[in-house]
């Protein structure tokens, strides 16, 4: 294993730094340049050479004892130079050169050394395939030469930015390959100082992310591709269904009546289920876009519950609204919390018995606003309840009802949402007894 | 007699059914429809027949419904016209572009009811239903 130990002794500096300002000192003191003195005379050298040169040599002591100290401990360069003297001679557990070398070229990941004007001139085996090329082909040209598209404007912004030594990290940019295709990379560059020419070089990486870009694409437009392929139909046969409905083409006997309100009521909840899917391969694919804005969560819910009228009116539900007006106002993705609300209180108009009870609360509490739905339905069993954010999850109860219509990814993609806002949801359940959905926002 | 009265209603989709639906609905409700089967045809169709009021789609070959109420909003007639969007995209970033194009509304086909489509384009033009 390899370890990286301290690279000098401590102590042992500290000492001699010790002894030379002692040394320092006591040359200083009038006894000792009397003794000195003395001496001299005794053996017949003129003390006037030594009174010429004595202020030199304790000027020398006490400025070498500030040199050791600062390079030891202070300069980083010197910390780098110290540390690979000492990694020279100590094998057994600090990279050697020769380690750091192998490491270096044959990293997956390509590294450029660049010199003081930002030439080529050490890049590694990843870097010359990356750029599909011989060292020869590569060193010693300006590495900002070879940015691409939009970004080549840039080049001298970024050659300036090296030349003042200001990092660049994980820069998307498009470097050109010698086929002449452009690769889209995230480029750090940090810079080193060389010890003893004091000439700065830097060291390039490159992040190739052209093919995680073009799958990120591909999800997004697979999404775009699918919404608009699946709901094509739908919409047709919806609007051809309200036509006939809506006697355009002559009366109807009471069978086309019926049999036409069931083939819309089932493409409803067919039109329900693809954007149900959608959504979750929006949040699963990472593509879902949060755009927060001013939103109305009172006139979110009102229009909600409009749409739900007909099947709440069929139940004969009541609908008790708690709202507070702080809600009317606030920042969040409307089109995201609209999903929200409208999964919570479609499943309550779902599961919850002719004649029960829904009621929906905003609260707001030290800036926290909630959003709470409870009913009087059938609740959620107590040994199923850590399941009910899983994808695809349908508890035992509401399987074996006569109302069983759900698909088991409403709660899952809320969930989903409802953490991409910034928010939170929790719930208490009991059987047979109803379920307390809450929406903390801003958590 | 009625037909001088007629307002004129043009429909742009690529999606031969849905705009025939639209154009046999709007036909039995009193209004003169007219389809358009892509971008590029319904500019040509909208600057030539000048049509009060314009159902465009979004996503659609050879022109875009963005860029077709774009063409249209430079044109002396077109900056005017009423346009409402009917899509099957349910995007932000569209809704934006839209809006800011002085539409009417901009829906999802999915989601519009057609008897509350007909009777909004009514109260549009104040005619009774």
């Amino acid at each position: 294993m390899i370890k990286i130990k301290p690279y000098i002794n401590n102590t042992v500096l500290s000492i001699v730094i010790f002894i030379l300002l002692l040394i320092a000192i006591f040359l200083s003191s009038g006894l000792i340049q009397e003794l000195i003195k003395y001496s001299l005379t005794h053996y017949s050298i003129n003390p006037i050479v030594f009174n010429t040169y004595f202020n030199s040599i304790i000027i020398f002591l006490v400025f070498l004892s500030i040199f050791i100290s600062y390079t030891i401990y202070l300069s980083p360069i010197n910390f780098i130079w110290f540390k690979s003297k000492k990694n020279d001679t100590d094998n057994s557990s600090i990279l050697s050169k020769e380690q750091f070398k192998d490491l270096y070229d044959d990293a997956p990941v390509p590294y450029i050394t660049l010199d003081k004007d930002a030439k080529i001139e050490n890049p590694n085996k990843s870097a010359l395939r990356f750029f599909g090329v011989k060292p020869e082909e590569i060193n010693n040209k300006n590495f900002f030469s070879y940015l691409s598209g939009e970004d080549q404007k840039h080049a001298e912004m970024y050659f300036q930015y090296y030349k003042s030594h200001i990092p660049i990290n994980k820069k998307e940019v498009e470097l050109v390959t010698k086929s002449g295709k452009s690769r889209l990379v995230e480029l750090s560059i940090f810079q080193m100082s060389d010890f003893g020419t004091f000439s700065n070089t830097g060291v390039a990486m490159i992040y190739d992310i052209t093919e995680q870009k073009l799958l990120d694409k591909a999800k997004t437009e697979f999404v775009s591709l699918a919404s608009h392929q699946l709901k094509s139909p739908l919409a047709t046969t919806k609007w051809l269904t309200e036509m006939l409905m809506s006697r355009n083409l002559g009366e109807l006997s009471q069978k086309q009546v019926e049999y036409l309100d069931k083939l819309h009521i089932a493409n409803e909840d067919m039109i329900e289920l693809v954007d149900l899917l959608l959504n979750v391969s929006r949040t699963e694919m990472g593509s879902l876009t949060v755009d927060i804005k001013e939103t109305n969560v009172e006139a979110l819910t009102e229009s909600i519950l409009e749409e739900l009228t007909p099947l709440i009116s069929k139940k004969g539900l009541n609908i008790v609204k708690q709202y507070n007006s702080s809600l009317q106002n606030i920042e969040s993705d409307p089109k995201l919390l609209r999903i929200v609300i409208q999964n919570l209180i479609s499943n309550a108009v779902k599961y919850t018995p002719t004649g029960g009870t829904i009621t929906i609360t905003f609260d707001e509490k030290t800036n926290i606003k909630q959003i709470i739905v409870s009913d009087t339905g059938l609740g959620i069993p107590k040994d199923q309840q850590d399941l009910v954010f899983s994808k695809l999850f349908r508890a035992a109860n509401i399987r074996t009802s006569s109302t069983s219509q759900g698909t088991g990814l409403g709660l899952y993609l809320v969930k989903s949402i409802v953490a991409s806002i910034n928010g939170n949801i929790s719930f208490v359940s009991e059987e047979n007894k109803g379920s307390i959905f809450t929406i903390t926002l801003n958590y | 007699m009625e037909t001088n009265n007629k307002k004129k209603i043009l429909i742009v989709d690529d999606n031969e059914g849905l705009k025939n639906v639209l154009i046999d609905k709007f036909n039995y409700c009193g209004f003169e429809a007219i389809g358009a089967e892509d971008g590029q045809v319904g500019l040509e169709k909208a600057l030539e027949l000048h049509p009060d009021i314009i159902l465009l789609d979004v996503v659609m070959p050879k022109m875009g419904g963005m860029e077709v109420l774009k063409e249209l909003r430079k044109d002396g007639w077109g900056k005017n016209v009423k346009v409402m969007i009917l899509t099957l995209v349910n995007e932000p970033e569209y809704m934006a572009d839209a809006v800011e194009s002085n539409i009417l509304g901009y829906f999802v086909k999915t989601e519009v009811n057609l008897d509350k489509l007909v009777d909004q384009i009514k109260r549009i033009f104040e005619i009774k239903t």
